[in-house]
This record gives structure tokens, sequence and C-alpha cells, in this order.
């Protein structure tokens, strides 16, 4: 029996997997965090985090986050108070990314964790977030920052250059000190139905800084990049091939996967196909879950597709559905590699 | 060209600082005000139209919103003196539990620019929020509702009972947001759904008419 990570290998590479990948398991190298991939590091400690009902915060980029009871996560404020990035062309004026530079005894305490994680087993996976379009409208609200794309496309590219630039430095202190296997980076792309972007504005706006940013992991050693982007993003999937994504994980149903895996198979692999709005309801049942994991396993195949809930890290929103994902997938497993 | 024509274009192609001067050359050219109006509404006809055909995206739909807006400012010196165009009000919010508005603030521009006087009352709003914005505006036609979450469709229920329950009459229910289909919509009453904010400003109309 394959390890967790040779099947994760033999699978995007078109080999011989003995069974699907089940969801996040090959990424699940910290048992202390709450997605299994590690999220600590000085940089981020040092950033404000707000909890479920506690007073807003704001983040180390000066974003407003608020977390009331009812809802299931953290979301930034963007009323004219809160909003950072007011006037775009103004951008440098309030910008400020986060220090990077703390003691290497800082890093050195979150070292044991990397130590710890079982290499022949699973890889070492960084998890991050946001991606490059996200800070950009965590920084001035959606509807803002989609307008400037086109009122001050150069105020846009001078700040997402800024953006980029932290991440690579970022990216470098996190090479240096924890030589991750696998990252997995967030960044949205569209809504359920479009890209937010149309590929030629996406291209001209972030597919050089996103060959910057993910070319500097691969030349660090990194082997895999895995891109979270819980949208359509059907029309983007030649970008991301040419950023170095190997892995694009969130790919929901309304994107064709099983379209996607024919035409880009052996340059990408796809993670997801099982929506959050399709199991991950209130009225979920084993029963819901099995036939939406059936469809996927089989209309998408053994090659270059692991079946995952579509959110971006192990879980899911209502008790169980995530175990019993990973239940039916088992299932499949037995049922078509057997 | 007309200058109205002129306008009607220049909106589908979001030129912001076009818009409002091309309006006030049609109105010294001698085009009414509700024309003009009309015209930009058709103009974003097309524009929804076009998004809800992929053929283009948020940003240019957002642009020709904005585009609109700058002309509606030209022209509202002018409105004030002719009969109302509106369609009615709109009172839109996105449901308790669900801080989403990305997709709320798209439709509230296309159903805004489809002719409807807005009243948008944000996000994570309870039921009884909704009735009261329903009460403290005139002429409300329509209530938009909308839920981004699987945990939130629950309150897009709760939302829509609780208006149906509060025994307030003349207007319509429209629901939409990703998690959310035709068959839920029909399932807990509303009177329409759709799936992009396109579509939504169609049958916003379309269900007003009926």
């Amino acid at each position: 029996m394959l390890t967790k990570r040779q099947n994760l290998l033999e699978t995007i590479r078109g080999g011989k997997p003995d069974r699907f990948v089940n969801q996040y398991e090959a990424f699940d190298c910290d048992p202390g965090s709450i997605f299994g991939m590690i999220m600590g590091d000085p940089i981020a400690a040092a950033s404000p985090r707000v909890g479920r009902g506690e007073p807003p915060v704001k983040d180390g980029w000066g974003v407003t986050r608020a977390w009331p009871p009812n809802v299931p996560g953290a979301f930034p404020v963007h009323d004219e108070e809160h909003k950072v990035v007011k006037d775009i062309t103004q951008w440098e004026k309030v910008v400020k990314a986060p220090r990077l530079d703390y003691p290497q005894s800082e890093w050195d305490k979150f070292k044991p964790k990397i130590a710890a994680v079982d290499r022949n087993e699973v890889f070492v996976t960084i998890f991050g977030a946001p991606g490059i379009f996200e800070q950009l409208h965590y920084l001035m609200g959606m509807d803002d920052c989609l307008i400037a794309f086109y009122e001050e496309p150069q105020a846009v590219k001078d700040l997402i250059q800024y953006v980029t630039d932290w991440k690579l430095s970022y990216a470098k202190l996190l090479c240096d000190n924890f030589a991750p296997e696998v990252i997995l980076q967030h960044d949205d792309w569209g809504s359920h139905r479009s890209s937010f972007l149309s590929p030629d504005m996406f291209e001209e706006f972030f597919l050089e800084p996103y060959k910057k940013w993910y070319g500097y992991y691969k030349e660090r050693g990194v082997q895999l990049i895995v891109h979270h982007n819980d949208s359509y993003s059907a029309n983007l999937v030649p970008f991301m091939i040419e950023m170095k994504v190997d892995i694009w994980q969130g790919c929901v149903t309304t994107n064709n996967v099983s379209e996607l895996i024919k035409k880009y198979g052996g340059k990408i692999s796809f993670m997801g196909d099982i929506d959050n709005g399709l199991v991950d309801r209130e009225d979920w049942t084993q029963e819901l879950v099995e036939q939406h994991v059936r469809r996927a396993c089989e209309e998408n195949g053994k090659h270059y597709f692991i079946p995952c809930i579509t959110q971006g890290g192990k879980g899911s929103v209502y008790d169980g559905v995530y175990d019993a994902i990973s239940r039916a997938i088992d299932k499949m497993s037995k049922e078509m590699f057997n | 060209m007309a200058k109205i024509d002129e306008v009607k274009e220049q909106v589908i192609i979001g030129k912001t600082k076009m818009v409002p001067g091309l309006v006030q050359a049609a109105l010294d050219e001698g085009s009414a005000a509700k024309d003009i109006l009309q015209a930009m509404i058709d103009g974003m006809k097309v524009v929804g139209d076009r998004f809800s055909a992929g053929e283009i995206y948020v940003p240019e739909m957002l642009i020709a919103a904005k585009a609109m807006a700058k002309g509606v400012e030209v022209l509202k010196p002018s409105l004030s003196g002719e009969a109302s165009t509106s369609l009615g009000t709109c009172v839109i919010g996105t449901v308790e539990g669900d801080l989403h508005d990305i997709g709320k603030n798209l439709v509230n521009m296309m159903i805004g620019s489809a002719g409807f006087d807005m009243v948008d009352i944000g996000v994570d709003q309870a039921p009884d929020k909704f009735i009261e914005a329903i009460k403290n505006n005139k002429n409300v036609k329509l209530v938009a509702c909308s839920a981004l979450l699987t945990t939130t469709l629950p309150a897009l229920k709760k939302t829509v009972d609780a208006i149906r329950e509060s025994g307030l009459q003349g207007f319509k229910i429209i629901v939409g947001g990703a998690p959310v289909t035709a068959q839920f919509a029909e399932e807990i009453g509303a009177d329409a759904y759709a799936p992009d904010a396109g579509s939504a400003a169609e049958k916003a109309k379309e269900i007003v008419a009926a």
C-alpha cells in the first residue's frame, strides 16, 4: 500500500495510485492546527485575529475583521469608516505591510512541529491566506477594487507589485526556516458562476505576479503548489498552469471538472468537485454525501483528480460532513480500485 | 447618432466620464429626461444580458452601473418636473447570519438600474428588519433577499415566512445567492428566483408587472 504522499504523486502524475487520495489526507501534517496544515509563524502570530463573538480587530494590514456570533467565519469590514484604501490613487499613503524582521529565536519556536512531521507519510504543507487578489479587496472592498481595475489600472498594478514583493519576502523566510514541501495558498477568483475578471484582465494584472511568487517557491524546492479557489475559474486554468499550480483545490461542480481533466490532465490536477453547497447542509445524510462522492469519482476517474470538499481546508460547516465524505471516498476506492 | 443613443452606448461600455456630458447634450438637443433615463435603463438591460450570457464580467457591470449613476445625477433636476418613471421601491438585504455583500450589491445596482428605487438594508439582517423596511418605505413593490451560505438557507426561509406572516402585501419576494435554487425558492414560498444579477433585474420587472 502506498503512503498518502506516494499515492497523491501517483495520482497527479498519471501513475499507479492504489486508491483515491482522500481529501486533505496527504497535507494533514499538523494535528494541532485547525486545518491540519502548518499555519503558525512569527508574522502570522503577530497579526491580530478576531474570535467568534469578540469585538472587531485590525489585522496586520490594518483591515478591520469582524466575526459576529451568528455567522460561520470572520469578514473584513468595508463601510466608509473602516476601508483602509478609500482612494486607490493614494494607496501608498495608507497601506503599510506587516513587518517581517523577527529575530531567529521567534522562528525557532515554530520549528518543532515541522520536525515532527512524518515526511514518509505526508507533506510538510504550509497554509497561506489571503492571496494577492484577496489582499487587494480586503483593503478597499470588492466594489471599489473591481472598478479600480478600469479607472486606475496603473495604481492597481503598483499596489499588486507592493503586495507581491511583500509576499516574496515572506516566502523567502518560510523557505529558509521551514523548507516546506507543499504550499496550499488561498485566493478566490470568482463566484459560483463566473470568474470575477475576464481572462484578459486576469492575465494583465495577475499572471506575472503569481508566476514570480509561485515560481520562487518552486526554485526553493517546494514540490507542489496547491491553489485554493472555490469558484468558477475553468476559463483561468491555462494561467494556473503557466503560474505553476500543480493542483487546483476547490474546483466547484460548475467548472465541469471531468471536461477539465480531459483537456488539461497531466499539466494540472483537480481537487474538489464535491461542493459544500450540495453536501454541507443542515439536512445532510450519509446517503446524500455518497451520491455526490460517487458521481465525482465515477465522472472524473483515477488520474489527475482528488475527490474533496470544496472548502479550503479539512472540515465542514456541519459536524460530521467531512468524515462522511471521507468514508464515502474509501467506499469508492474499494469499488473502483479492486 | 442622436445624443440619446450615444448615452445608451456609452453606458453599455461604462464610460463614466463621458456619460454626464452626453446626458446634458441629449437634454440640450431636446430629448425628454424620462426618455434619456429609459435609454440608460435599456443600456443596462444589455449589460445584464451580456453578464448573464458570460460575455462580460463583474467589473464591466460595475463600471456601467457607475456610468448610469453619473448620468442620473445630471438628469435629476429635470426628472423632478416630470411624471415618475419609477417601477416602485425595492427593499434588498442579505439575511441574518450572512455577511456576504458582493452579490447583494450587484443585484442592488442592476435592479436599481432597471428603474426601481432601492432601499439597501445591508447584510446580516433579521426578518424583522426586512419587515420594518417594508413598513417604513412608500410604494414597496419588491423585496429581494440574498443568502450565500448553506448555513443561512434556513434564515432565508425564516425571512420569507416572517414577511408573509406579517400580513403586509402589495409586493413580490425574489431570492438568490450561490446555494439557492429555483426549487428551493419555490419550496420556501418566494415569488421568484434569479441565478445572477443580470437576470435578477429582468425577473424583478417581470414579476412586479404581473
